[in-house]
C-alpha cells in the first residue's frame, strides 16, 4: 500500500481532485491506530496520510479549542489539563485493543470513529461537542460547517454527521470542540460481588440522582462510580452516594481501573470477537446474562455493553430483542469481511444513508465500503 | 423582504386539493379563507401569508398520507407546531399546504428507568416536564415560549433556552425520532439505546428547520431535578466589567445553570414595565443561577459573588423564592417591556465569542444612531448568544426596512467577530439572505446537496434557510415528475 502525505488543506484538496480524475478511491489515515475498525474493504486502497497537526486556537474562557485532525488526543488532553479543562467525551485509547501502540490516536480518528469514554455519561458523546469543522468533500472542495462558538444553529448540523462516519463523507482538516471544566477533585468507588442485575441497577440509581457522576461503568469485578467536585461538595456527594447505595459496600477505586475498562484491556488477550452493544440501559443485565460470556464490561449506566463472543448470530438476536444494536469492534480479517460490522439497515434508511454519502462523496472516493457496501 | 410569487398552477387547483386532503384527513382540513387567517404566520410577525390549506392530522399515517399526496402533485409542504418561531420557519406559502402537528400532542410513554419520554410532536415543551416532575425529573431545554411551543418545533429549530450552556440545546437532549420523509415513508433514527448505528442522521434532523422531513414521534432525555438553586443579581458600572466577570467565572471552572445579561436600556424598560428591582443606575446586570446539590451550589454562589465583586459589581442574592421569581420575571419580561415602547419589534439572535462583547455592544450603539432606531440588549452571557431587540413602527415610513437593515448589520457584525448568525432561533426566512455572510458557496452547496438527499423534489419548506434554491438536478439528484422541473423558476422570498 502506498500513502500520499498531505500536510495542508490545499494539499488534501489537490489529492482529492486528482483522485476524481483517476477515479481511484483512497483510505484516510491519521495515526493509523484504528485501521482495524470497520469493514476491511477500504483498507486495500492507496492511503491518504493526513498529517495536519497542531492546535490552531485554544480559548479556555470561551470553552472551545480548534485543532488540526492529526493532533494526538494525548497532546490535547495535556494542553487542556494545564487550564483545568478536559474533553467532555473523554476519548479512551483503543490502540492496544486494535493491535496498535498506545498513546498515538488522533482527534480526527476519535471523532470519525465516535469514540467516547466514561465521562460521556455526564457530558455527552463526541457528537455533542464537535461545534464545527473544515474539510474537503468528494468534489475536491474545501468547505466548513458549524461554527466556533458554543451555541449555534445556523444551517444544517453537519458536524454531528461526521462524528462516527468513519471518514466516508469528507476529509477533516480542522475541528472545533467544546471543552469542559475538569473539577479539581474526583473519587471513584467500586461495589464488588454484585450480580449483573444488581450492578446495573445500582448504576442506574446513581444515574437518576443529582450526583452528576462522570463514570458509571461495570465489569464482572464490580460497579464503578466516579464523583467529582470541589472538596466540600465532593464530600457531600460521597455521603449521598453511600446513602443511595444502602447496604451495598463501596470501596475506593481509581482512574486507572476506569481507564482500563474504557480502553478495553480485558479484551486485549481474547481470541473471541469483541462487540460494542448499545441498548436501553435497563436491558444491560439481560443482554450480559443471555450472552453468558465471562468477558464483558458496561458503560453509560448500561447503555453501552462490551462483550466477547464468537456467536454473532446469537448476540445480534439478543441485542435486537433488547431494543439495541451491536457493532463489531475487533476480530480477525476473515470474520471482518464475513460478518456485518455495523447492523444492516432497513431499506428506507439504507437508501437515505447512500443518498447522504453521495451528497458528500458522489464518486465514492473516501474509505469506500468502510461501513457498508457502497458507503 | 418580498413574499414569494405563488405557483398559479397549484393555486388554480386549490378546490381540488382541499377536497383531496379532506378525503385523507376527514376532520382536519381548514380551507376557508376566513379560518385560514388564524394560520397566516408565526412569531416573526412582520410577515403574513395565508396557506393554500391547513391540515391537522391526528396520526402518523395521516401525516404520511398528506406527504405522499403532496409529492404526487408537486405541492409544497410547510410544517408547523405552535407557530412560535421567531425566524419565520412556519411562514406559510400561498401555494403550499400548512401541516400543523398540534393535534398529535399525546405523551406516549414515560420510561424513567431509561430516563426518557416518548411523545408525539405536538406535545408542548412544558408538558414533558409536567409529565415527569412529580417523579423528580425534568426536560432541560427551556425556550421562553415553553408553555406553547411544541417538541416537534423545538426539534426542527434545535431550540435552546436559558439553561443550555450547562444542559445543552434540544439536539443534546434528543435520543430518537420517527421521521416522515418527503414521499410519505417513515424511518426511525436513534431511540432509547445511545448513539447511532451508522451515520448520525438524527444529528442533522435536529435543527433542519422542516427541510428534511416531519418528526412524528420523539424520544427525549429527562434529567433528575437539581435539589437546590440559588440566584444572584450583579450590577456593573460598565459593560466590559460585566463581560470580564463572565469570562472569569468560566475560567474558574464554574458552569452556572443560567447567566443572563441585560444592558441599561433594557433595565430601564423592564423597570418601567414590572419593577423587578434592578438598579437603574447600573450599566448592565447579570442574573446568575447556580443549581445542583446544595453544598455545590453554595460553593458556586460564594465564588461567583467574589468574582463579580472583584469586577466592581454590587451583588445581591435573592433571599426568597418569590424574590428569585421576581428577578427572573424581569428578564423574561424584556420582550413585552420593549414592546410597550413601540408597536413592532425584531429580536435578533447572533452568537459571538464573549471576548468580543464590549466591542460588539459599543458598535451596536453607534449603529442604532445610524439607523435612527431604539434597541436594547439581552444576552445569554454564558454562551455568548445575543438578543438585541430592535423597536420600530411598521406603519411609519421606512422603519421596517431600517429595522431589517439594522438587524442584518448586527448579524454581519457577529460573523465578523468570529460568531454566527443564529444561536437558537433558526435561519428561517429572517436570516436566509444573510447566509452568504457566514458561508461560502461551497459551504452552502454542501448543505443543499444534503437537503436533496432527503427531499429531491424540494417540497419541504421551500424558501427557508437557503438564499438561492438550486434545483437538485445540479446536485445529481433531480427528481423529475411528469417531465417538469419542480419550481424551476421559483421566485425567491
Amino acid at each position: 500500500m502506498t500513502a500520499v502525505i498531505a500536510q495542508t488543506e490545499d494539499e488534501v484538496a489537490t489529492v482529492v481532485r486528482a483522485a476524481r480524475v483517476t477515479r481511484k478511491p483512497f483510505e484516510i489515515i491519521g495515526a493509523g491506530s484504528k485501521r482495524a475498525l470497520g469493514r476491511t474493504s477500504s483498507t486495500g486502497h492507496a492511503g491518504l496520510d493526513v498529517s495536519l497537526n497542531g492546535i490552531v486556537a485554544y480559548e479556555p474562557e470561551e470553552l472551545i479549542i480548534s485543532v488540526r485532525p492529526a493532533t494526538r488526543v494525548s497532546e490535547i488532553t495535556t494542553v487542556l489539563a494545564a487550564k483545568g479543562q478536559r474533553l467532555g467525551f473523554d476519548p479512551p485509547d483503543w490502540g492496544p485493543l486494535l493491535g496498535a501502540p498506545a498513546g498515538i490516536g488522533t482527534i480526527g480518528g476519535a471523532i470519525s470513529c465516535d469514540i467516547s469514554g466514561p465521562a460521556r455519561v455526564r457530558h455527552g458523546a463526541v457528537r455533542d461537542q464537535l461545534l464545527g469543522f473544515r474539510g474537503v468533500n468528494g468534489l475536491g472542495e474545501v468547505f466548513k460547517a458549524g461554527g466556533k462558538v458554543v451555541k449555534n444553529v445556523t444551517g444544517f448540523d453537519i458536524p454531528k454527521l461526521v462524528c462516527g462516519a468513519f471518514g466516508t463523507l469528507c476529509v477533516l482538516t480542522e475541528v472545533t470542540l467544546r471543552v469542559f471544566p475538569k473539577p479539581p477533585r474526583s473519587q471513584t468507588f467500586v461495589a464488588r460481588d454484585l450480580s449483573p442485575t444488581d450492578a446495573f441497577a445500582l448504576l442506574r440509581k446513581v444515574w437518576a440522582s443529582p450526583l452528576e457522576a462522570s463514570a458509571l461503568s461495570c465489569t464482572p469485578a464490580g460497579a464503578f462510580v466516579r464523583l467529582e467536585g470541589e472538596a466540600e461538595p465532593l464530600a457531600d456527594k460521597i455521603g449521598l452516594l453511600h446513602s443511595l447505595c444502602n447496604s451495598v459496600k463501596l470501596a475506593a477505586s481509581d482512574d486507572l481501573e476506569l481507564d482500563s475498562i474504557a480502553n478495553g484491556e480485558i479484551f486485549v488477550s481474547t481470541d473471541e470477537n469483541v462487540w460494542r452493544v448499545a441498548i436501553p440501559p435497563s436491558r444491560a443485565a439481560t443482554v450480559v446474562e443471555a450472552v453468558a460470556s465471562p468477558r464483558w464490561s458496561g458503560d453509560c449506566a448500561g447503555g453501552i455493553v462490551w462483550i466477547a463472543t464468537h456467536d454473532h448470530k446469537k448476540l445480534r438476536q439478543i441485542v435486537h430483542a433488547a431494543g439495541g444494536y451491536a457493532t463489531l469492534i475487533r476480530t480477525d480479517a476473515k470474520a471482518r469481511s464475513d460478518i456485518d460490522v455495523f447492523e444492516a439497515e432497513d431499506p428506507i434508511r439504507a437508501q437515505l444513508t447512500r443518498a447522504v454519502k453521495k451528497a458528500f462523496d458522489p464518486l465514492g472516493l473516501f474509505n469506500p465500503g468502510r461501513m457498508w457496501d457502497g458507503v | 423582504m418580498e413574499l414569494p410569487q405563488p405557483n398559479q398552477d397549484i393555486v388554480a387547483r386549490s378546490a381540488d386539493i382541499i377536497a383531496a386532503l379532506r378525503a385523507l384527513v376527514p376532520d382536519g382540513v381548514v380551507g376557508e379563507q376566513a379560518e385560514l387567517a388564524a394560520f397566516d404566520g408565526d412569531a416573526l410577525t412582520a410577515y403574513r401569508q395565508k396557506p393554500l390549506a391547513c391540515v391537522l392530522p391526528r396520526s402518523k399515517n395521516e401525516v404520511c398520507a398528506v406527504l405522499a399526496f403532496a409529492a404526487d402533485h408537486n405541492i409544497p409542504i410547510v410544517p408547523r407546531g405552535a407557530g412560535t418561531s421567531l425566524s419565520g420557519g412556519a411562514l406559510p406559502r400561498a401555494d403550499g399546504i400548512l401541516l400543523s402537528l398540534t393535534r398529535m400532542n399525546r405523551i406516549l410513554e414515560i420510561d424513567l428507568d431509561n430516563r426518557c419520554v416518548v411523545t408525539e410532536p405536538g406535545a408542548t415543551n412544558l408538558a414533558i416536564t409536567r409529565a415527569v416532575e412529580a417523579n423528580g425529573f425534568y426536560y432541560a431545554p427551556d425556550p421562553s415560549s415553553q408553555i406553547a411551543c411544541t417538541i416537534g418545533g423545538n426539534i426542527a429549530e434545535n431550540s435552546g433556552g436559558l439553561h443550555c450552556l450547562k444542559y445543552g440545546l434540544t439536539t443534546n437532549n434528543l435520543l430518537g425520532v420517527e421521521f416522515a420523509l418527503a414521499g410519505g415513508e417513515r424511518v426511525t433514527l436513534g431511540g432509547k439505546a445511545p448513539g447511532a448505528n451508522g451515520l448520525d442522521l438524527l444529528g442533522i434532523v435536529a435543527g433542519s428547520e422542516g427541510l428534511l422531513g416531519i418528526v412524528v414521534e420523539a424520544t427525549l432525555r429527562v434529567l433528575p431535578t437539581p435539589p437546590a438553586t440559588r440566584t444572584l443579581l450583579a450590577a456593573f458600572p460598565s459593560v466590559p466589567a460585566a463581560g470580564q466577570c463572565v469570562a472569569d467565572i468560566i475560567a474558574a471552572g464554574i458552569v452556572p445553570a443560567a447567566m443572563e445579561f441585560m444592558d441599561k436600556r433594557c433595565i430601564a424598560a423592564v423597570e418601567a414595565h414590572c419593577a423587578p428591582g434592578y438598579p437603574r443606575d447600573a450599566e448592565g446586570v447579570l442574573i446568575i443561577d447556580a443549581d445542583g446539590i446544595s453544598s455545590e451550589v453554595d460553593d458556586a454562589v460564594y465564588r461567583i459573588g467574589e468574582i463579580a465583586r472583584k469586577n466592581g459589581a454590587a451583588v445581591r442574592e435573592a433571599t426568597s423564592e418569590s424574590e428569585r421569581a421576581r428577578l427572573w420575571a424581569g428578564r423574561k419580561a424584556a420582550f413585552p417591556a420593549m414592546g410597550r415602547l413601540a408597536p413592532d419589534m425584531l429580536c435578533m439572535d447572533g452568537t459571538i465569542p464573549r471576548r468580543a462583547l464590549p466591542q460588539v455592544l459599543s458598535r451596536m450603539s453607534e449603529m442604532a444612531e445610524e439607523y435612527r432606531l431604539g434597541f436594547c440588549n439581552v444576552f445569554h452571557a454564558g454562551d455568548g448568544n445575543l438578543h438585541p431587540l430592535i423597536i420600530f413602527d411598521v406603519m411609519k415610513g421606512d422603519e421596517l426596512a431600517r429595522a431589517e437593515a439594522f438587524g442584518a448589520a448586527i448579524l454581519r457584525l457577529c460573523v465578523d467577530v468570529g460568531g454566527v448568525l443564529t444561536g437558537e432561533h433558526g435561519v428561517g426566512v429572517e436570516k436566509r439572505d444573510l447566509m452568504p455572510a457566514m458561508f461560502t458557496d461551497a459551504d452552502l452547496d454542501q448543505q443543499q446537496r444534503l437537503k436533496c438527499a432527503f427531499d429531491a423534489g424540494s417540497l419541504l419548506n421551500p424558501g427557508k434557510v437557503f438564499p438561492t434554491l438550486s434545483a437538485c438536478v445540479e446536485q445529481g439528484h433531480m427528481h423529475v415528475k411528469d417531465g417538469r422541473l419542480p419550481f424551476a423558476n421559483l421566485p425567491r422570498f
